[in-house]
């Protein structure tokens, strides 16, 4: 079967690493500009650094974040590609999904699994979550899970109950949008 | 299936399974907290796990179509972890089973669960066939338990095991093998069902003795009486202690499973042949196998 490996390299120049003091994470190209999303729990300050997929390290500065639903913005001044966007509203269980991400440091890595359920977790988590069946670990924050044809879907926060969960791309990208509406 | 040839068509082919095969997948509220996974198994009939079941009474079922309506308890057995309930519904599509014959070691799988309003899926392959071995676990019931390599999440057990197409293989439990993922096969779940709902209960034979297996000078194999129930069919039948069983029926026997084999619902009442070895010389005798009733002796 084709696939697979051309999407995760696509993905992976889309995708950058991020370090911060005691921690870090991964992060998504989001637009044209340069622009990186990523989890606000994985910055401390409002500066960090970052290594995209060439290697290539460089600075980059907050410009928004949202601490409750665990959302951050970054400039970076770089000519990066963008990742392609999906409709998380749209994924069902059973869908395949993949992850790019720094897990425990490891750079760029792989992995794949399937959508679990689509929608709220319970327990006390507010709002929407895309749950996937799929192994991801400390350093995946604020990396991108996209779905089979290459998109980005989510943005990979926490590990619940074995379960990945994602901010569903859709609230990742309306985050984005009330910033520019309000800097309008 | 057909064969799909990129990422984007299985992914949407394991989607419809998922949707084909939840269909038949249902929340048991039969505990506190999240509810169970259950499986409309036919017409009036849902099948879960005995495990999960906290209750007797007070449980409600949510069909995929979001309505939740009452269940009746009508049989459980817990030596191979099903219960089966019933409900006042024949609306809702019973699940489709896969042909047992064709789910073959790596043959893609998801594990479908409802732990409330929606269906939950995780995805991995048939690893392996066989029975979990080890001391308190008798599965004399069940012919064959399915391994799947899936992780187990919230509603796993009671779950559906579907294949590639969204028929369902099985029914899942984490309680069978500590805490491992495993699948009762299909078969199973359906004889069960029918013996839950004609006797209420799983009749098993037993014997009463305690069993080891151990080698004879000769090379052959047996097991070794280390205990005799008082007054159970073994003493009955002038068992002793240190005697050593050979085979039932001129079947050998090598371990406690092959005893275990002679020992189903209907053996119970049946006089039986015993081959035995007593102080080097060979004995022929006649065991009537009686009811084990739940945390018996073999």
């Amino acid at each position: 079967m084709r696939g697979l490996a051309e999407i995760a390299e696509r993905l992976r120049r889309s995708s950058v690493q991020i370090i911060d003091r005691g921690g870090g994470g991964s992060g998504i190209v989001w637009d044209s500009e340069g622009r990186v999303l990523t989890n606000s729990h994985v910055l401390r300050g409002d500066e960090a650094h970052a290594i995209d997929a060439n290697g290539q390290h460089f600075r980059a500065r907050v410009v928004r974040r949202n601490r409750e639903r665990d959302l951050a913005l970054l400039e970076t001044g770089r000519d990066l590609k963008p990742a392609m966007l999906g409709d998380s509203a749209a994924l069902r269980a059973g869908q395949i999904v993949i992850a790019i991400g720094n897990p425990l440091g490891v750079h760029g890595a792989v992995v794949c699994g399937v959508v679990h359920a689509n929608g709220p977790v319970g327990f006390g988590f507010p709002g929407n979550w895309i749950q996937a069946d799929i192994r991801l670990a400390p350093g995946n924050s604020g990396g991108l899970l996209a779905d089979a044809e290459g998109r980005v879907i989510g943005v990979n926060t926490m590990v619940f109950r074995g379960l990945g969960l994602a901010i569903p791309s859709n609230d990742a990208a309306a985050f984005v949008r009330y910033r520019e509406a309000r800097a309008a | 299936m057909a064969t799909p040839n990129s990422l984007a068509e299985l992914s949407r082919e394991l989607a419809q399974a998922v949707e084909t095969g939840g269909a038949g997948v249902v929340a048991v509220h039969g505990r506190p907290q999240v509810p169970s996974s259950g499986i409309l198994w036919r017409d009036g009939i849902v099948v879960t796990t005995d495990h999960t079941l906290k209750r007797h009474e007070d449980i409600t079922i949510t069909l995929p179509n979001k309505t939740t309506l009452p269940a009746t308890l009508a049989g459980r057995d817990p030596a191979s972890d099903i219960a089966v309930l019933r409900i006042n519904e024949n609306a809702a599509p019973a699940a489709k089973l896969a042909d047992e014959a064709s789910v073959k070691v790596g043959n893609f799988v998801l594990a479908l669960g409802r732990p409330g309003e929606y269906v939950t899926a995780s995805f991995g392959v048939v690893s392996a066939f066989g029975t979990v071995r080890g001391p308190g676990r008798r599965l004399g019931h069940i012919d064959r338990l399915i391994r799947p390599d899936v992780c187990i999440y919230l509603g796993f057990s009671g779950g559906a095991l579907v294949d590639a197409e969204g028929r369902v293989v099985g029914m899942n439990t984490s309680a069978l093998g500590r805490g491992a993922a495993f699948t009762i096969p299909a078969s199973t779940v359906s004889r069960t069902i029918e013996d839950l709902l004609s006797q209420g209960r799983i009749r098993r034979g037993f014997l009463g003795v305690g069993l080891q297996p151990v080698r004879l000078p000769d090379g052959r194999t047996g097991l070794i009486i280390l205990s005799i129930e008082l007054d159970g069919p073994a003493s009955r039948a002038g068992i002793f202690v240190g005697d050593v069983l050979l085979s039932l029926e001129g079947q050998a026997v090598n371990d406690t499973d092959d005893v275990q084999a002679h020992l189903g619902g209907d053996r119970i009442g049946k006089p039986i042949t015993a081959e035995i070895v007593r102080g080097g010389a060979p004995l022929s005798l006649t065991v009537v196998p009686g009811e084990r009733h739940a945390g018996g002796p073999q």
